[in-house]
């Protein structure tokens, strides 16, 4: 079932042919064949960008309802620090937590303290890494999925922490079944996420064991129901904002991609958002450059989670929100700081599970044969106009190339090499015009 | 002699520090396309690069030329330069002739050539003062040296 293993979905009804998402992929996962968009589901990271780049609307990102929540007895939401930063004034981190109560959670968890036992976990584990460097940072499941198909080579690079949502979800779980005397699996533990790759690293995630999170619902499903409830809230003015910490520095801080520069102040640390971005660093370390980096904290999201595709602002305004909070919230605070000292000499932070290369199907066969498909790319190549055009229904001469040597492509579906190809192309998207009205734009 | 599969020549040119590397990487991923076990594909890339910035290095031009049978990947760097006037000396970890400016870069800390012999199961070495110089290497494919 390789559909329910990703968080998009092509609506083939609603796919017109375009090769926009194709285009957009930063892993050729996508072939457009027969006038639509087809997903090669062992190539594709999740990272959402051909969602963003349909232009019919036909991609959509798989999400979760608060219906599928009601089998649990206690409903916990666990909202990513984004959130807090999406709301105009006067929607302070603890309101947030208020409507999140309203909308039907049980409890609201706030991981200040997972993500500051994180931190020093990080900063542990580089300390006693030997190599080889850097460390790449977890938390972003769309760039632990691009190493598994892209750059399986780094995969011993990948920090072998769970990531600060997951300890929440394990933590509270544990808080929760023991002060309520349920059992851990009658307490959800839901993700309020900035985007669906968490939502899938989730529900399916890479390292191969269960999320101690029972789910996701994006910050964008929540949002107007919290502004709407929040409003309510303050005409009633009897309830009182829960007292404790309520989202902090370090959060926020994480949620642009700028978590570990504090921790790591005496290390050579580096910070890189954004999926181009990313895979410009990820060629030069495969290249043995940027050995000296210790650690690099990489997002899938330009500016990192802010950017993510279940967000409401655009990340400048919500980089502004954060400054205006960020004003608000203590520096430190030592009720976080006494947890810390508790928990860190007794818990274990270590990724459960192992991150393994993704089966890509690029290495079946005995050396021969792909020695073989090898000389037959590089001819099939040669013979192309490396003008990367798409018509074939791949987004490069090369990807195209590949698929022809893997006999998943034939050489005619070039439209320079044969004239029947273009005919067939006229034919199909010639027709399509006529069908649409012209208020279907795109 | 084992059968050939694939054979590759690349042209290293003398003091090109911008492009240093570069044919090392392209054999890497090659080898990597093809599904070489991970420990053969880093000991070749480490001959193929160590061998490619002497050449950038020291030489005026060179090539790689990277032939896969099906017993082993064997890499023949060849250059035209000065030359090596005393090869065990150059053998020896830490004897090194390059500039301060080179060390700067990250280079010339006379383990390239120890290195190489290290991690090829058949090496040689053979050079001429004031022609070039030439080394020959084969990692073999069941090895695990
Ligand atoms: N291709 C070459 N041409 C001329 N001299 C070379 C060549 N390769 C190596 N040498 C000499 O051998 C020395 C040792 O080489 P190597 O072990 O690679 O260390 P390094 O390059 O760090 O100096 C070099 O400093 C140089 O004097
Ligand atoms: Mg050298």
């Amino acid at each position: 079932m390789p559909e329910r293993t990703h968080g998009f979905r092509i609506d083939e009804q609603k796919c017109r042919g375009h090769l926009a998402c194709m285009r957009a992929c930063p892993t050729q996962a996508i072939r457009v064949t027969d006038g639509k968009a087809r997903l090669l589901p062992q190539f594709c990271v999740d990272c959402g960008i051909c969602l963003t780049a349909c232009p019919s609307g036909a991609i959509g990102a798989i999400t979760q309802s608060f219906a599928e929540l009601d089998k649990f007895k206690y409903k916990v939401a666990v909202p990513s620090p984004v959130l807090f930063a999406q709301f105009p004034v006067g929607i302070t981190p603890a309101r947030t937590i208020l409507g999140l109560k309203a909308l039907g959670f049980d409890a609201v968890w706030d991981f200040t303290v997972e993500l500051a036992l994180v931190n020093r976990a990080i900063l542990d584990y580089v300390e006693e890494w030997n190599g080889p460097f850097p460390v790449l940072s977890i938390s972003c499941p769309v760039i632990v999925r691009l190493i598994q198909v892209m750059y399986p080579a780094m995969i011993d690079q990948l920090l072998r922490l769970q990531p600060p949502r997951e300890l929440a979800g394990r933590e509270l779980k544990r808080k929760y079944s023991e002060e309520l005397g349920l059992h851990p699996d009658e307490i959800a533990a839901v993700y309020i996420t900035p985007c669906q790759a968490k939502t899938i690293s989730i529900l399916k995630p890479a390292e191969g064991v269960k999320s101690n999170l029972d789910g996701a619902i994006g910050i964008s499903d929540v949002y107007n129901d919290i502004v709407a409830l929040t409003k309510d809230l303050e005409k009633k003015e009897t309830v009182a904002p829960p007292k404790g910490p309520a989202c902090s520095v370090e959060m926020l801080r994480w949620a642009i991609s700028k978590g570990q520069g504090n921790t790591l102040r005496r290390h050579r640390y580096m910070s890189v958002t954004g999926l181009s971005n990313v895979i410009q660093v990820f060629e030069d370390i495969y290249k043995g450059k940027l050995r000296n980096i210790e650690y690099l904290e990489c997002d899938a999201c330009w500016g990192g989670c802010i950017g993510g595709n279940l967000t409401v602002d655009n990340i400048y305004v919500t980089l502004s929100k954060i400054h205006r909070l960020w004003s608000d919230l203590p520096n430190t605070d030592p009720r976080v700081d006494a947890e810390v000292e508790r928990r860190y000499p007794i818990e274990d932070f270590s990724l459960k599970g192992e991150v393994m290369p993704r089966a890509t199907g690029k290495n079946t066969g005995g050396l021969k044969e792909r020695v073989k498909r090898i000389k037959t790319e590089e001819a099939v190549n040669k013979m192309l106009p490396g003008l990367d055009c798409g018509l074939c229904g791949a987004p490069t001469c090369k990807t195209f190339a590949n698929d022809v040597a893997a006999g998943h492509a034939s050489q005619d579906d070039c439209v320079m090499l044969s004239g029947k190809r273009l005919k067939a192309l006229q034919a199909m998207y010639h027709r399509k015009g006529e069908e649409s009205t012209p208020e279907g734009g795109g | 002699m084992a059968e050939e599969l694939l054979r590759k020549t690349y042209e290293v040119h003398g003091r090109d520090f911008d492009k240093a590397g570069e044919n090392a990487t392209e054999i890497k991923r090659v080898l990597k396309e093809l599904n070489i076990d991970s420990m053969l594909v880093h000991r070749a890339v480490v001959i193929a690069f160590e061998a490619e910035m002497n050449v950038v290095m020291y030489a005026t031009k060179g090539t790689i030329t990277f032939i896969l049978t099906e017993e082993a990947i064997e890499l023949e760097i060849a250059d035209e330069g000065p030359g090596i006037e005393d090869l065990e000396m150059a053998l020896t970890e830490g004897f090194s002739t390059a500039t301060n400016e080179m060390r700067e870069m990250g280079f010339g800390f006379g383990m390239g050539l120890p290195n190489i012999r290290k991690n090829a199961d058949d090496f040689d070495l053979t050079s001429e003062v004031g022609a070039g110089t030439t080394v020959s290497t084969k990692v073999r494919l069941e090895s695990n040296a």
